[in-house]
C-alpha cells in the first residue's frame, strides 16, 4: 500500500489522535506536586482553516456548542502564520479538557481532523511555591509554561518561552519532558518541538 | 514536470528532474560509448551504470542544492521560514526536511533528497519578496508533498530503467555486429569497402538508440508532469486552502514572463538540459511561462479542489 502511494504520489492527509488528552489529569498532579505548577485555566486549540462554507458552519458549531457551558469562555483568534485558535478559559482543569476533547471531536465529526495541528495548555507557578520566581528561585523571567499536544503525533512537549524576544528557557522544558514522562506519551524527537511564539493562551 | 511547467513551485523540481534525466542520459551514454569503444565487456558497463545511479541517488540532495546555490539556513537565521515549516510537517506528520536559501532573484523553489530522512526544501529570496506569507506557505505544502512522494528517488529511478534500456538495445546490437565481423572475416582484410559499411551500421544504431532514448524521456517527462499534478494536489490538501497554492502560481508565472531574459539566464545551467533535448519546439522562454496550458490544467485542478473543500463532508 505504501509503495502503491509513492509510486502514485499520493498521501492521505493524517487524521488526528484524540486519545492522549484523557493523560492530563495525571500530569496535572505530578506537575503541582514536583514542579509547583498549576494549570492556569486556560486552553487553546489550533487548527488550519480550510476554505469553504462547510468548515466556517463547523467552526461556529464549535462555539455554539461550548457557550452553553457553565463557567467556560471561549473565544478565536488568528495567528500571524494563519492558524486560528480556539482559546478556551475553564477554572475547572478536568473540564477544560473536556471542552477541548469537544472542539477536537467536532472538527473530526465534520471530516476535519486533518486541521488539527496542536491544542496547549497552559500552567503557571503556584505562588509561593517552588517554581514562583518572586520566591527567590533565581529563574531567568519565565513568560508562561505550556504543554503542546501534537495532533498527528499522539504525544506532548513542553514549550517555556522566556520574556526575552523568541527565545525559550531548553533547560526547564528539559525538566517537564523527564517528569512527565510517566503520565504522558511525551515527543521523543526534539526536531518537533517547534516554538510557538505569541500563542493567545496564557 | 518536464520543462514545459516553470512555475515557481516546480521550477526546481523541473530543473532537478531534468538535470537527473538529462545528466544520467549524457552520463552513461557517454561512459558506455567510450568504455565499449575501448573494447570492455557488458558486465563492466553496466558495474558502471549502477555505481552511476548509486551516486546519483545518494548525492541528490547535494548535487540540486549545490547547482541552485543554496544554503542551508538555521532557525535563526530564517525563524519565519522555520515556523511555516515546523507548523506544516506537524499537520502532515512527516519528518522536518532541512531548509535552505538560494540567493537568486528568480522566484523559485524546490524540494530535493531522495528520502523524508534526507529531504531539503529551498526557496529562492526571489520567491520570499514576491509572495505574501499565505502564498508562500502553499508553496512550501507543495513542495513538502513532493518529499512526501519521494518524488527524487521515484524519477531517479524511473530515468534510470529507460535509460538503461536505451542502452542495452544499443549495446546489444554492437555486440551482434561485432559478433558477425568476427565470424565471418576472422582478420580485417575485407578492406575500404567493409569499413564504409560498418560506419553506416554505426549510424543506423546511433539512431536508434536515440529513439529509445527519446521515447524514454518523452514518458519521463510525462511522469513528472503527472507528479507535479500530485504535489499540486496534496500541498493544497494538507493547508485546506486551494486558491492560495494557485495565487501563487499564477503570481509567480506572471512575475517570470516579465523578468528579462538576462536574468533568467542566470539559471542557464538548468536552461541548457531544458532545451538541449530535441523535443522542446524552440518556444521561447518567457512565452513558456506565460501561455502555457499546464498552467491553466494546474489551476483547473486546484479549482476543482476548492469546490470541493466547501462541500466537503
Amino acid at each position: 500500500m505504501k509503495l502503491f502511494d509513492v509510486l502514485l504520489g499520493r498521501t492521505k492527509p493524517a487524521q488526528p489522535n484524540l486519545d492522549h488528552l484523557f493523560g492530563l489529569p495525571g500530569a496535572q498532579i505530578t506537575l503541582e506536586a514536583s514542579l509547583g505548577l498549576r494549570p492556569t485555566g486556560q486552553a487553546g486549540v489550533c487548527f488550519k482553516p480550510a476554505t469553504g462554507q462547510d468548515f466556517s458552519q463547523t467552526s461556529s458549531e464549535v462555539t455554539q456548542l461550548l457557550d452553553l457551558g457553565e463557567g467556560v469562555k471561549i473565544h478565536e483568534e488568528s495567528d500571524s502564520y494563519g492558524y486560528r485558535w480556539a482559546v478556551i478559559a475553564d477554572d475547572d482543569f478536568g473540564d477544560l479538557i473536556n471542552e477541548v476533547h469537544v472542539v477536537n471531536t467536532t472538527l473530526q465529526d465534520h471530516g476535519w481532523g486533518p486541521q488539527l495541528l496542536c491544542s496547549v495548555f497552559g500552567f503557571s507557578p503556584i505562588p509561593g511555591g517552588a517554581a514562583d520566581p518572586t520566591a527567590g528561585g533565581g529563574a531567568p523571567s519565565v513568560a508562561g509554561t505550556y504543554l503542546v499536544y501534537l495532533y498527528k503525533r499522539g504525544s506532548f512537549y513542553p514549550f517555556v518561552p522566556l520574556q526575552a524576544a523568541e527565545k525559550r528557557d531548553t533547560d526547564r522544558e528539559r525538566l517537564l519532558n523527564v517528569t512527565l514522562a510517566t503520565d504522558l506519551s511525551m515527543e521523543p524527537d526534539l526536531e518537533r518541538w517547534f516554538p510557538l511564539w505569541g500563542l493567545p493562551v496564557h | 514536470m518536464s520543462t514545459r511547467t516553470r512555475f515557481p513551485a516546480d521550477r526546481g523540481l523541473t530543473a532537478r528532474m531534468t538535470l537527473t534525466v538529462f545528466l544520467l542520459g549524457l552520463l552513461y551514454a557517454l561512459f558506455v560509448t567510450v568504455l565499449f569503444l575501448v573494447g570492455l565487456k557488458l558486465v563492466f558497463i553496466l558495474v558502471i551504470a549502477f555505481v552511476l545511479l548509486f551516486v546519483q541517488y545518494f548525492y541528490s540532495d547535494r548535487i540540486a542544492l549545490y547547482s541552485m546555490g543554496g544554503k542551508i539556513v538555521t532557525r535563526e537565521q530564517a525563524p519565519q521560514l522555520h515556523g511555516v515549516v515546523d507548523r506544516l510537517v506537524a499537520l502532515a506528520d512527516m519528518p522536518k526536511p532541512q531548509v535552505a536559501i538560494a540567493n537568486v532573484d528568480m522566484p523559485n523553489a524546490f524540494a530535493t533528497g531522495r528520502d523524508q530522512k534526507h529531504a531539503v526544501v529551498c526557496v529562492t529570496t526571489g520567491i520570499l519578496r514576491r509572495l505574501d506569507e499565505p502564498e508562500l506557505e502553499a508553496v512550501l505544502a507543495h513542495e513538502l508533498s513532493h518529499v512526501a512522494h519521494r518524488d527524487v528517488a521515484v524519477m531517479t529511478i524511473a530515468s534510470f530503467l529507460g535509460i538503461l534500456a536505451g542502452l542495452l538495445t544499443r549495446v546489444l546490437a554492437y555486440a551482434g555486429l561485432f559478433g558477425g565481423f568476427g565470424g565471418g572475416g576472422g582478420n580485417r582484410n575485407q578492406g575500404g569497402g567493409g569499413g564504409g559499411q560498418i560506419a553506416l551500421v554505426e549510424l543506423g544504431m546511433l539512431a536508434f538508440s536515440a529513439l529509445v532514448y527519446a521515447i524514454s524521456f518523452v514518458l519521463i517527462r510525462t511522469l513528472s508532469r503527472y507528479r507535479e499534478l500530485a504535489a499540486d494536489r496534496s500541498g493544497a490538501i494538507l493547508i485546506g486552502q486551494p486558491r492560495l497554492l494557485a495565487q501563487a502560481l499564477v503570481k509567480v508565472s506572471g512575475e517570470m514572463s516579465r523578468i528579462p531574459t538576462r536574468d533568467l539566464r542566470a539559471a542557464e545551467h538548468f536552461n541548457a538540459f531544458f532545451f538541449a533535448p530535441a523535443f522542446a519546439k524552440g518556444v521561447s522562454l518567457s512565452s513558456l511561462f506565460s501561455t502555457h496550458p499546464t498552467l491553466e490544467k494546474r489551476l483547473d485542478q486546484l479549482t476543482k479542489l476548492e469546490a470541493q473543500m466547501g462541500r466537503a463532508a
